[in-house]
């Protein structure tokens, strides 16, 4: 039973943990963030399974992971007013090539960071923004003047 | 050219109406674990030792351990008992509290004898002149399934005479 109880407290842990820190944290994927996934991977795996090596509570622990996984989204796609609670909302950053400082700032992004962004998504100058969008995911959408 | 984009709300998503508070629940939250990060650094979780001490006109009975472990940590108990008069036939009696959840990795240097009284173990230490001073080191792991507050009590005795005894608690975090 205990696995079951760690396995899902290690679960709303990491989800606890996704949903406060930001989506600064969660949209770039480095070097450094890949390392640490892992690192923390290695973590949760110990204090789930501990020194259990049976296939019996893999079973147990993966499952209890996957069935509040799917839990979660049944949640998030039958009722609408806990969407902002589980997933998250997203922020308006520019608006008709308007940078919303105040905005930028909740999430602790720069401005230099935006136009990293934006570059890469083939945009060369703010200027030509009429809407950036931070989504929930922590991706920044861009959509043109036309 | 739709006013926004499909989805957005301009009065929740760009002026943030409804949403200002929402920064100060994230510090909140953060500054909850942070808080739990600083009580570890002061030992709330484990697993710095402490002694507690018992004296009395024969001896003196001392235990250095953690007063809290984790589950699956290893650990250890140093008993010193100091001899101020002779004790003939010295005996550590330790309640269940010792062993339950817990793994004993080794005891040394072991007792002469080991033994179960009314449900308690029984350690004897043999004859320990005055001024003499036994410490005996018992290696432990947490079971990881093992939970929760104990106390432990530890009492000294000169074949069935008790000598003196001591409590204390160890506390023990999933």
């Amino acid at each position: 039973m205990d696995i079951v109880l760690r396995a899902a407290l290690a679960f709303w842990l990491i989800y606890f943990l996704t949903r406060i820190v930001g989506r600064r944290e969660l949209s770039a994927v480095g070097p450094f963030d890949l390392i640490m996934l892992i690192v923390l991977g290695d973590l949760v795996q110990q204090g789930v399974t501990q020194s259990d090596y049976s296939v019996t509570g893999l079973v147990l622990a993966a499952g209890t992971i996957a069935i509040l996984q799917v839990g979660v989204s049944y949640l998030n796609y039958r009722f609408k007013r806990l969407r902002p609670l589980l997933e998250g909302e997203p922020i308006v950053l520019v608006d008709d090539g308007r940078v919303l400082e105040r905005n930028l700032g909740r999430e602790r992004l720069t401005r230099a960071e935006l136009e990293e962004q934006a570059r890469q998504s083939q945009i060369d100058s703010l200027d030509k923004v009429r809407w950036a969008v931070l989504e929930a995911s922590g991706q920044i959408s861009f959509i043109p003047k036309q | 050219m739709a006013d926004q984009p499909d989805g957005i709300v301009l009065r929740r998503h760009r002026d943030l109406e409804g949403r200002r508070w929402h920064p100060w629940l994230r510090r909140g939250l953060l500054g909850l674990i942070a808080l739990v990060l600083v009580l570890a650094l002061f030992d709330i979780f484990g697993q710095a030792s402490s002694t507690t001490r018992a004296e009395a006109g024969a001896a003196t009975l001392s235990v250095s351990a953690p007063g809290a472990v984790r589950g699956g940590l290893l650990f250890q108990f140093r008993i010193t008992t100091e001899a101020h008069t002779e004790l003939r036939d010295a005996r550590l009696i330790l309640n269940q509290a010792w062993i339950d959840g817990l793994t004993v990795n080794t005891i040394e240097p072991s007792p002469l004898n080991e033994a179960s009284r009314d449900g308690n173990l029984a350690f004897d230490l043999g004859h320990l002149p005055a001024g003499s001073k036994h410490v005996l080191y018992l290696d432990y792991q947490v079971n990881p399934t093992t939970v929760g507050s104990r106390t432990l009590r530890l009492e000294l005795q000169d074949g069935e005479t008790p000598v003196t005894s001591l409590e204390r608690t160890l506390r023990i975090f999933p």
